[in-house]
């Protein structure tokens, strides 16, 4: 039971900071990434491939998030002052180009057989037997820092210029607000909490390989913003829960079902798809959703 | 000397035949983007959708190959009328913004791949297509698939020409993306001419994944597999612009085949990306200018 209850948390709440860093982005700021994933695997890879290299794990986590972050700072720099669909399009682009660089570097990636057998934080000190139990109480510290640092920055003199810029760029550009500046300085911030996400992930896993980092992953963030209100970092995180039942719920009536495996996962990728059409028909401002919120306008 | 030339050439011949099949589907992309105002990236899986239609009309009604396809880019124009009436429209009269409309695409993108491969399993499959000849031109090997590829592109995009500059629906559509309100109040039935700009660009879009599936196999991932050079060849001849897709697919096709030369293979794609990133650092509204 303990260890059902471990996996949920270390599952959801992985995905949880993953999402947080997406409704940064989103919901605080309008900016549209489609290749949030991207960051994940750029944070996994740069910490596993620094830590099997004997960089200290804290270092290589955060050697990870600013590597994601310059990148996100840089597609931002390259699409922010064109109209803000050139930033979907290059982020989902960068996404498939991520993956493609990791399954074909092999020298460095090991391709799609993937890496294993690297050092996890605290391994030494806590036995195999509690490790994930460990792992879950450092992931559930890591989602409430983070939560707790969006929070303290959309109260702040700096997301309340984001939120500006999100609802009227015009006028908060008038106010002399560079928010240029202010969407790469976001972009950044929510692709490095991506990247710690991608850390945590592989610490996790044991066990990465570019198929991780698909590019549907970064649609599982964005139902888990939706669904709990764009803008709000607590239905963030309850949308990442309820993404896991359903994922959990339908595994369980898998057992039930005589479909081929291909099929039912295939199955759950179009229930997902219905999803996503469904809250952007009848309900963009997902289920805790605030209207006045809302990136996607009136 | 004489062999690296050759091997150029060979490249650019290959190019050529992606290029055009690029060049089609930004085409679609490009008019959805000027006259919906939104960025689909459920185009792709338009591609692939008119593929399997073919197989499966070719299949399952006894046809032979060729009006199996007609009736595949038919049945995928038609498809592009029911999802407007399903999806865009009531979307369009809600006023739901853009960004939401795009989201909806990529909902729209995850279930139209994933039912495929529900009804035709993952692997890859073949079109009931004799093996193509080989023909040898002063060295440079093509198929006959692949003349046929660049023949029937090159109709279809005089076609998309003759429609845009001579026809009342032409010139609807390009009034309507000048500005909707202005061709509203002068009697233009916006809704129709956007029902008629999905017909086009979903038609040019199966026809483009009829092509793509002819020259290698079909799968359904393979429209999304070149969702990354369509968005280039489009970005690159200014999105909006129905003849800089023509001529950003064409480019984007050609480079990505050179670049083999010297890189490996595997890295064609990122060569798509490169170039989109450098348009839109220095040359944001792309060669031909877009909207």
């Amino acid at each position: 039971m303990l260890d059902y209850l471990v996996s949920i948390v270390l599952t959801a709440g992985i995905y949880a900071i993953f999402a947080l860093g997406l409704n940064l982005q989103w919901g605080y700021a309008g900016l549209l990434n489609f290749g949030h994933v991207s960051f994940m695997a750029l944070g996994a890879y740069t910490t596993v491939l620094l830590g099997m290299h004997g960089v200290p794990l804290p270092l290589a986590v955060l050697a990870g998030m600013l590597l994601a972050g310059a990148s996100g700072a840089f597609l931002g720099m390259a699409t922010l002052r064109l109209r803000e669909d050139y930033l979907a399009i290059v982020t989902i682009g960068f996404s498939e180009i991520i993956r493609f660089l990791l399954l074909n570097w092999s020298s460095l990636t090991k391709g799609s057989f993937g890496l294993f057998g690297y050092p996890r934080p605290g391994e030494n000190l806590v036995g195999a037997m509690d490790y994930n139990l460990f792992l879950a109480c450092l992931v559930i510290g890591v989602l409430a820092l983070v939560y707790a640092l969006l929070e303290l920055l959309a109260r702040s003199p700096w997301g309340r210029v984001l939120k500006s810029i999100r609802d009227d760029e015009a006028v908060s550009m008038a106010l002399g607000k560079n928010s240029f500046y202010y969407k790469v300085q976001c972009l950044a911030l929510g692709s490095a909490i991506a990247a710690l996400s991608g850390s945590l992930l592989a610490f996790y896993l044991q066990y990465i390989n570019p198929n991780n980092f698909l590019p549907l992953e970064t649609f599982y963030a964005w139902i888990m913003v939706i669904l709990g209100g764009s803008g709000n970092n607590r239905g963030t995180i309850l949308g990442a829960f309820l993404l896991w039942g359903f994922f959990s719920g339908t595994r369980f009536l898998e057992g039930y079902l005589s479909f081929s495996p291909s099929a039912t996962s295939a199955a759950r990728m179009v229930i997902i798809g219905l999803i996503l059409i469904g809250l952007m028909m009848f309900r963009p401002q997902g289920l805790l959703g605030d209207k006045e919120e809302l990136a996607i306008g009136r | 000397m004489a062999r690296l030339e050759i091997m150029i050439e060979q490249l650019i011949a290959n190019g050529i035949v992606y290029g055009c099949i690029i060049a089609l589907a930004a085409i679609g992309l490009s008019l959805a983007y000027r006259i919906l105002n939104f960025a689909n990236f459920a185009h792709g899986e338009f591609l692939t959708l008119g593929a399997y239609f073919a197989l499966f009309f070719a299949a399952n009604l006894d046809l032979d190959f060729l009006p199996a396809c007609l009736l595949a880019i038919a049945a995928t124009a038609a498809f592009g009328v029911v999802l407007d009436l399903l999806a865009w429209k009531p979307m369009r009269s809600s006023g739901a913004s853009r960004t939401a409309i795009m989201i909806l695409s990529i909902g729209l993108s995850i279930a139209i791949r994933n039912g495929l491969i529900i009804f035709f399993q993952p692997d890859a499959l073949r079109f009931p297509l004799p093996v193509s000849q080989g023909l040898d031109i002063n060295g440079i090997l093509v198929t006959s698939f692949q003349i046929a590829v660049v023949l029937i592109a090159f109709a279809a995009m005089l076609l998309v020409h003759s429609l845009l500059s001579r026809t009342a629906l032409g010139k609807s559509m390009r009034a309507l993306a000048d500005n909707p309100n202005l061709a509203r109040i002068s009697g233009i039935d916006v809704d129709r001419v956007i029902r008629y700009t999905w017909a086009v660009s979903m038609g040019l879009a199966a026809l483009a994944g009829i092509m793509f599936g002819s020259i290698t196999h079909l799968n359904p991932n393979m429209g999304w597999s070149i969702i990354l050079p369509m968005f280039a060849a489009a970005i690159l001849g200014g999105i909006g612009n129905a003849y800089g897709a023509m001529a950003g697919g064409m480019i984007i096709g050609i480079t990505q085949e050179l670049s083999t030369a010297i890189l490996p293979a595997e890295y064609k794609i990122a060569v798509s990306f490169l170039i989109m990133i450098a348009v839109l650092l220095f040359r944001p509204r792309g060669l031909m200018g877009g909207s």
